[in-house]
């Protein structure tokens, strides 16, 4: 028992990260009815940005924040209108087999530019450890939590409260009925592929001081995402950002009782539980899954 | 009959080339084509005629590796044996996960198969016991065809052959048969199937049951031929999108498609590693960074693969000689 | 013993209660047309009769047997084919094919299914139409094609949904006759229609049927000069 504050502490943490990865994920699929199956690779560039300004310019992950933000933006607004506008009213194969091949073309860039070495982004700070109520994190990993709580309750409140935000939502609930309103949809699905990649690069750039940063890195987190984003109900916000603290827990707890080689498991196990039993997730629409859209 | 000319051709080509052909490179290069070929035709059965897209595949590709290996390994049995037991398990496994995840539709399913397969890599990558963990498992060489320890690539050809002319017939049989106009009714629509009384549950279920004890076969074959079981290779998802590749580049939902499709993957990428493999790792993923553009672009422009490309021009022709 | 036989169905979808004990008997050989504004639960009504959907409350019986709670495919074998509001022909499918599906679940012989579909497409009208595919056909021909689809499982009931609708004014009556001589034919049929018209020409019982409850069965006369009925769905023009 003495072990639950540490054990508690490095939930939240971690969750707070799984958090910033899932939400951009869901909303991706909420508004546009597309599951990114690349969404882990665009962590993985931010990942490598971070490592290259860091080695190269030795530039703090923290800066390179700020350049990552508008960056990832524009990434991901070309990279919808090259590869997903084309798409974006096909099959869901077709749909599935575009982020699939992005994916791997992705990943496979990374390998061909910076091979497959695994780097670390160790800042000067990075040894130091802070200790709270018993339980220990690095500093790292405590900025990368409260940077993404933050990112994350802007991109709510701007969800929320923008006339943006709640065009995305208008388009989410029904798109035919938008389109009719007037509402420009290929703009608006452009801003949300953009938000939801925007999402990873600060997600990739606060992560690189904590996880090794190699071309296949994007892999365990989208996996993780995808759970996260299934339980909370594909397409719900708020679901997918108290899904990222079980599934974190899950990891967490897991690793405590049966060590980190088979925690995987743990997690993939609990997703073929949820598509099993609930796919709708906990907050998803019941029937979501039968639809497929 | 006018319809499997182009396939007879094709099986007939491949029969007869280690007769004329010498070369073990070229030879190797058949073989590898029939072996990916008969896979991507596997996955087909599911992805193309059931409309299972599945990006799990390698879980049975890996089941019947590692069945192979391990008989030859572990228990001192005959590598067939190791087909045959990795064949039963992977349809077991098959019935399980199309049972299991026979009411997910669209990409919850995809999802679904991955996190299947990503559940036996992991299991075999650390279950050191019983797989020799992520090390993988050399599979050992024995002369003999009962163990299929066979030096003549000639002779692998024709064993490769038998399989994909096996999974091509079953494609075939797929397209003819009364199963397979209702499992197309399930496909194109499953709600409009069902209420014409067609068993779509069942039918999911068994077709991927069948895809996987072939491509399970597959797998075993590969691990004798290449002699090394490595698990997160055997169980990647990267090797379920490589069986798809060849599907959807040849023609989803067609008998020869896998197999068409498989010629030109496996010839760029035999290529490819012929004239770059020797400079380093990073020119190897020039080829992979192709495939997914490939898939990109091929699922947007020609979503009926070669064979509908090729089956419209000839439409195209024929139309261009009847107009006057 | 009746054919069909619905008795206290009930399906509550969240807050809202589609059908609130919803009972009556059809005989063999009858037409029954069934009535309603939107919402009133009528293709609520087909979806739990067809299994789509199990009720929540209630059952549906087809010579006695049950049949709530069976899936979809065993309730068309056991005899009862329905058409969809939204017409789904299998696109990728010529209208040959989309027919042999539906015959293939009576007969295992694909030869034998062939000449089969060929007949049915033959007797709705659409003979010259085999080789075309799903999507070429127009509305009219699509609603042929449904029907012959699901007349090809040799149904002892068929539910029609809404069959008229979004066909043009000439096309009408070539349908209504179809359906008319199905019903000649000794087919029994439980139609969902819009068009009062064309309805209380064909069907010499109707069902309506307003906020999921049954509201009125009787002869066409009887229900649209039934007050409720009146007030809910006709309104006052209707009846002078």
């Amino acid at each position: 028992m003495s072990d639950l504050p540490q054990l508690a502490v490095s939930t939240i943490l971690l969750g707070g990260m799984y958090a910033l990865i899932a939400v951009g994920l869901t909303l991706i699929f909420g508004v546009m009815r597309v599951v990114n199956f690349a969404h882990g690779e665009f962590l993985m560039l931010a990942m490598y940005l971070a490592f290259w300004a860091f080695s190269l310019l030795h530039f703090d992950p923290y800066l390179t924040l700020v350049v990552s933000l508008p960056l990832f933006f524009v990434v991901g607004w070309v990279s919808y209108r090259v590869v997903m506008r084309p798409i974006i009213h096909a099959s869901h194969n077709v749909q599935v087999f575009t982020t699939v091949g992005l994916s791997i073309a992705l990943q496979n860039v990374a390998l061909v530019l910076w091979t497959a070495d695994v780097r670390f982004v160790r800042t000067d700070y990075y040894a130091i450890v802070l200790r709270f109520g018993g339980a220990a994190f690095n500093i790292a990993q405590l900025v990368a939590f409260a940077i993404a709580v933050v990112f994350t309750a802007a991109l709510f409140a701007f969800m929320r409260w923008s006339y943006t935000g709640k065009v995305m939502r208008a388009t989410a609930q029904d798109r035919q009925a938008s389109a009719l309103m007037g509402i420009d949809t290929d703009r608006v699905y452009a801003t949300t592929w953009a938000v939801g990649i925007t999402c990873v690069g600060v997600a990739g750039v606060l992560l690189a001081p904590v996880y090794p940063v190699y071309p296949t890195a994007g892999l365990q987190f989208v996996l993780i995402a995808y759970v996260t984003v299934v339980l909370g109900g594909l397409g719900d916000m708020a679901g997918a950002l108290i899904a990222s603290l079980v599934v974190a827990a899950v990891e967490v707890i897991g690793s405590y009782v049966i060590g980190t080689a088979w925690k995987e498991v743990l997690y993939l196990l609990l997703f073929i539980a949820i598509l099993v039993v609930r796919p709708a997730g906990l907050f998803g629409q019941r029937g979501a899954e039968l639809l497929g859209t | 009959m006018r319809a499997i000319a182009p396939a007879l051709v094709f099986f007939a080509v491949a029969g007869l080339a280690p007769l004329v052909v010498r070369d073990a490179f070229l030879l190797d290069g058949l073989i590898l084509i029939l072996m990916w070929g008969a896979a991507g035709a596997a996955w087909n059965i599911a992805g193309g005629y059931a409309g299972q897209v599945s990006l799990g595949h390698s879980a049975f590709f890996g089941l019947g590796a590692y069945a192979a290996a391990l008989c030859g390994t572990r228990w001192q049995l005959s590598p067939w044996i190791g087909l045959l037991i990795g064949a039963l398990v992977a349809t077991a496994t098959g019935f399980i996960i199309g049972y299991l995840s026979n009411r997910l539709r669209g990409p919850y399913f995809v999802l679904a198969t991955i996190a299947f397969s990503q559940v036996l890599l992991i299991g075999a990558s650390r279950w050191r016991g019983f797989t020799a963990g992520s090390e993988g498992i050399p599979v050992p060489f024995r002369p003999g065809f009962w163990t299929l320890g066979i030096a003549d690539k000639r002779v692998w050809v024709w064993i490769v052959l038998t399989l994909a002319v096996l999974v091509y017939l079953v494609q075939l049989y797929l397209e003819r048969s009364r199963r397979g106009y209702q499992l197309a009714a399930v496909r194109e629509d499953e709600d409009a199937a069902l209420s014409l009384g067609v068993p779509a549950r069942r039918l999911k279920v068994a077709a991927i049951a069948v895809s996987a004890a072939l491509t399970a076969a597959c797998g075993a074959l590969w691990a004798q031929y290449v002699g090394f079981v490595d698990p997160v290779y055997v169980f990647s998802v990267d090797l379920s999108v490589r069986f798809s590749l060849a599907a959807i580049l040849g023609g989803l939902g067609t008998a020869l498609g896998p197999f068409l499709g498989s010629v030109l993957v496996t010839t760029v990428e035999t290529y490819l590693r012929a004239r770059f493999g020797g400079i380093g790792a990073g020119l190897v993923g020039i080829y992979l960074i192709l495939y997914g553009c490939a898939l990109i672009v091929m699922v947007r422009f020609a979503p009926q693969g070669l064979v509908g490309w090729i089956g419209d021009r000839r439409r195209h022709r024929t139309a261009a000689r009847a107009t006057p | 013993m009746s054919l069909l036989s619905v008795t206290g169905v009930t399906k509550r979808f969240g807050g809202i209660t589609a059908n609130k004990g919803i009972s009556f008997e059809v005989q063999p050989g009858e037409l029954v047309g069934i009535i309603g504004p939107n919402g009133a639960g009528k293709s609520t009504l087909f979806e739990i009769i067809s299994g789509f959907y199990p009720p929540d409350e209630g059952e549906v019986r087809l010579d006695g047997a049950r049949l709530t709670g069976l899936s979809p495919d065993v309730v068309c074998r056991r005899g009862v084919a329905r058409t969809f509001q939204k017409l789904r022909p299998f696109p990728g499918m010529t209208a040959l094919d989309n027919v042999m599906v539906g015959a293939l679940t009576r007969t295992k012989d694909v030869r034998h299914a062939r000449e089969q579909a060929r007949e049915i497409l033959a007797r709705v009208g659409l003979g010259e139409k085999i080789e075309a595919h799903g999507r070429t056909l127009s509305t009219g021909q699509r609603k042929r094609l449904e029907l012959a689809r699901a007349l090809a499982t040799q149904p002892r009931v068929l539910l029609l949904d809404e069959v008229t609708a979004g066909v043009d004014q000439r096309t009408i009556p070539g349908l209504v006759q179809l359906v008319r001589d199905l019903h000649a034919g000794g087919l029994t049929l439980l139609v969902i229609e819009h068009n009062m018209r064309v309805i209380t020409a064909m069907a010499p019982r109707i069902v309506a049927l307003y906020l999921g409850e049954v509201i009125a069965d009787g002869t066409p006369d009887v229900v649209t000069h039934d007050r409720r009925v009146v007030e809910a769905y006709l309104g006052q023009a209707y009846t002078q």
